[in-house]
């Protein structure tokens, strides 16, 4: 956690920040998805409460506290009230475990008549060495969530919405972590800080011990090496969010809403909090993996650090956070409308379609990807002839 | 008292311990209870112990060898899951139970 | 010292807890989740130890993946109570926790007595242990982990075969 006091307590805020960032970009996307799905049907959405509807969001949060506590009569109460927390942490845990920008120096201050001293903050939670590992881990635990929702409530639609839910998440989750393999082999750590590192410049890359810089121009992500593993790596994380085209433990149409069936008012909202924050995090995860992180061309914490570090050099580095920050929140924010933009776009998938798809077409497609991938890096960057 | 000191410096002896007391009770999970499946996840508990005294001997050795086993135990495990699992579902469709006293008799 | 004997005994405590749950929760259901909340214990046990990686592995393998299997099937069957979770006879009951408990005092007596023989560390395994582990998977066990594909495949191949089996819902007449 820290070496004194004032670190303990700045990593603890840290990681209560990041989860209130998580919480608070819940009523963002609901109005961006409510707009955006109004903007693509041809309709004007919510836009009567507050400029252009946004105060809206406050008064679904007053309907969703003043709404009746309803429990089902011959459920399992303490599981039914557990769902619902359990939804909000793996995504919660996986957040804290992501870098949202580069790390914070501070210089050693007084304060207190004490010197305290200085200090490298990580734009993160907290770092476990697994980083990549941790966050599969922690998000595979989500589909507890689903399952407790559906037998604590006791309720057939409920059940069979977790049913599907558990299903579909532990055959995509297959595919999923097949294409992070891919990922893993190709930056060779499971440090998503080195990770956005090895993505900053330009693209170059050795091949057969020659260095290629023909496509130079272009920045040096993941998304070149790893065109499929990115494909399958986002399809599959539509599955993971249970959004559409694969919303089926909720299809509204067959199941009346699958597992939150029973839920009203907060615990219903917190279903919500824990999908939009795998949503988030999925975001987080291909920015990071394929698009660069917190850097573009040009733009990295070297080159930041330096614009800032003439105008202010103590606060340079905060700066330089700031302005990363910013960038990789641009880049979220494009995932998270793509992933809105999806929804009310394609249609739902039949189940047995849903789990075809996963078994017999991403999985397979996964595992060339990954064998491909290991057999490419090791030809190609064998150092031949030299 | 002698005893504070060797409660409070955590060693492996603590860890295998704890790893003693976790596979006695998925042995006892497999003796007393009568569901095939709760039998199965009185293995795995088992099994996961023996996992924490390999860690914890892995730990104290420097050696990685211990890792390599629990790798390879949690396979075997998962593996075993699948089957136990596999095995409990098409009893369920003959018999309609999974109470194990249903079926001691080896009858179809 | 004092943090990390109170972060074990927290741990342990949790641990034999959930574990003694797992047994005597009557709902087949609530020993599963139980389970499950042993298993994350006991990841955490392993990151303490150091084996981060195995951690990471058993909160995938584990949590997530072979108890989500078990909640799904007892699900499934939509299991509730269970009239006889226990097995019959109190004497042989009482017999056989006594020897579960005498299991239980032989490995602690052996580990007591023996645990002066183990060689002291040679050298603490460095910071990147996932690294060395990976090499030692395919250098020193290679058989091994091919021996691991090819049972796996069999296992794979064994449940379709098995689950095929005639009855229930997918019935093939």
């Amino acid at each position: 956690m820290g070496a004194d006091v004032f670190e303990i307590t700045v990593n603890f805020v840290k990681m209560v920040a990041i989860f209130l960032l998580m919480v608070q970009i819940v009523p963002l996307l609901v109005w961006v998805e409510r707009r955006g799905s109004a903007y693509i049907q041809n309709r004007f959405g919510p836009n009567r409460v507050g400029p252009l509807g946004l105060t809206q969001l406050l008064a679904d949060a007053v309907k969703f506290l003043t709404k009746e506590d309803f429990v089902p009569g011959r459920g399992y109460p303490f599981i039914y009230y557990a769902a619902p927390i359990v939804a909000m942490i793996p995504a919660a845990l996986a957040l804290n475990a992501i870098p949202l920008s580069s790390p914070v120096h501070v210089e050693a201050f007084e304060m207190l008549g004490q010197t305290w001293g200085p200090y490298v903050f990580l734009a993160q939670g907290y770092e476990f060495g697994i980083g990549v590992v941790f966050v599969l881990g922690v998000s595979s635990l989500a589909a507890y969530a689903l399952l407790l929702a559906g037998y604590g409530s006791n309720n057939k639609y409920s059940m069979y919405g977790a049913l599907r839910a558990s299903a579909q998440t532990i055959s995509y989750e297959l595919a999923m972590g097949l294409s992070i393999v891919g990922v893993i082999l190709l930056f060779n750590t499971f440090n998503f800080t080195e990770m956005i590192a090895q993505q900053a410049g330009p693209l170059v890359f050795s091949l057969f011990g020659h260095k290629v810089e023909a496509l130079s121009f272009l920045p040096n992500w993941g998304i070149f090496y790893q065109p499929l593993g990115a494909i399958i790596l986002f399809a599959a994380m539509f599955a993971e969010a249970n959004r559409l085209p694969f919303d089926l433990p909720e299809a509204e149409g067959e199941l009346v809403a699958g597992y939150h069936t029973e839920y009203s008012g907060f615990k219903f909202n917190m279903f919500f909090i824990g999908e939009y924050g795998h949503m988030f995090v999925a975001s987080l995860l291909m920015v990071i993996f394929y698009f660069g992180g917190y850097t573009l061309p040009g733009v990295n914490p070297e080159t930041v650090g330096k614009w800032f570090a003439d105008f202010s050099p103590t606060k340079a580095s905060l700066l330089t956070a700031l302005v990363l920050h910013g960038v990789l929140m641009a880049k979220v924010v494009f995932f998270l409308w793509i992933f809105i933009w999806v929804r009310w776009t394609l249609p739902r998938f039949r189940y047995d379609q849903l789990m075809d798809l996963g078994w017999r077409t991403m999985l397979p497609w996964a595992l060339a990807n990954t064998i491909l991938t290991a057999i490419f890096i090791l030809i190609a960057r064998h150092p031949w002839g030299s | 008292m002698p005893g504070i000191e060797a409660l409070m410096h955590i060693g492996i002896k603590h860890y295998l311990f704890l790893s003693a007391i976790l596979f006695s009770f998925g042995m006892l999970a497999v003796l007393l209870r009568r569901n095939v499946i709760v039998m199965l996840m009185g293995i795995e508990l088992m099994l996961n112990a023996v996992n924490l005294s390999f860690i914890a001997f892995a730990k104290e050795s420097g050696s990685l060898s211990g890792h390599i086993m629990v790798f390879f135990v949690m396979t075997i495990a998962a593996a075993e899951a699948g089957v136990g699992l596999a095995l409990a579902v098409a009893i369920y469709k003959k018999f309609h139970e999974l109470n194990i006293r249903f079926f001691e008799h080896l009858r179809g | 010292m004092l943090w990390e004997a109170i972060g074990f005994y927290s741990l342990a405590f949790f641990l034999i807890f959930f574990a003694y749950k797992t047994i005597t929760a009557i709902n087949p259901i609530h020993s599963a989740l139980y389970l499950v909340l042993t298993m994350i214990g006991l990841a955490a046990v392993f990151y303490d130890l150091g084996a981060h990686f195995i951690a990471g592995v058993q909160l995938i393998v584990y949590a997530g993946a072979v108890m989500v299997l078990f909640v799904m099937v007892l699900m499934l069957f939509d299991l509730r109570a269970e009239l006889r979770a226990f097995s019959r006879g109190l004497f042989s009951g009482m017999l056989k926790i006594i020897s579960a408990g005498l299991l239980a005092g032989i490995f602690f007596a052996g580990s007591d007595s023996s645990i002066a023989i183990l060689d002291t560390p040679a050298a603490a395994p460095s910071a990147d242990v996932s690294r060395q582990l990976g090499i030692l998977l395919y250098t020193k066990y290679l058989y091994a982990f091919e021996a691991l594909g090819v049972l796996l495949l069999v296992v794979a191949v064994g449940v379709v075969a098995v689950s095929r089996i005639k009855g229930g819902t997918h019935a093939r007449h």
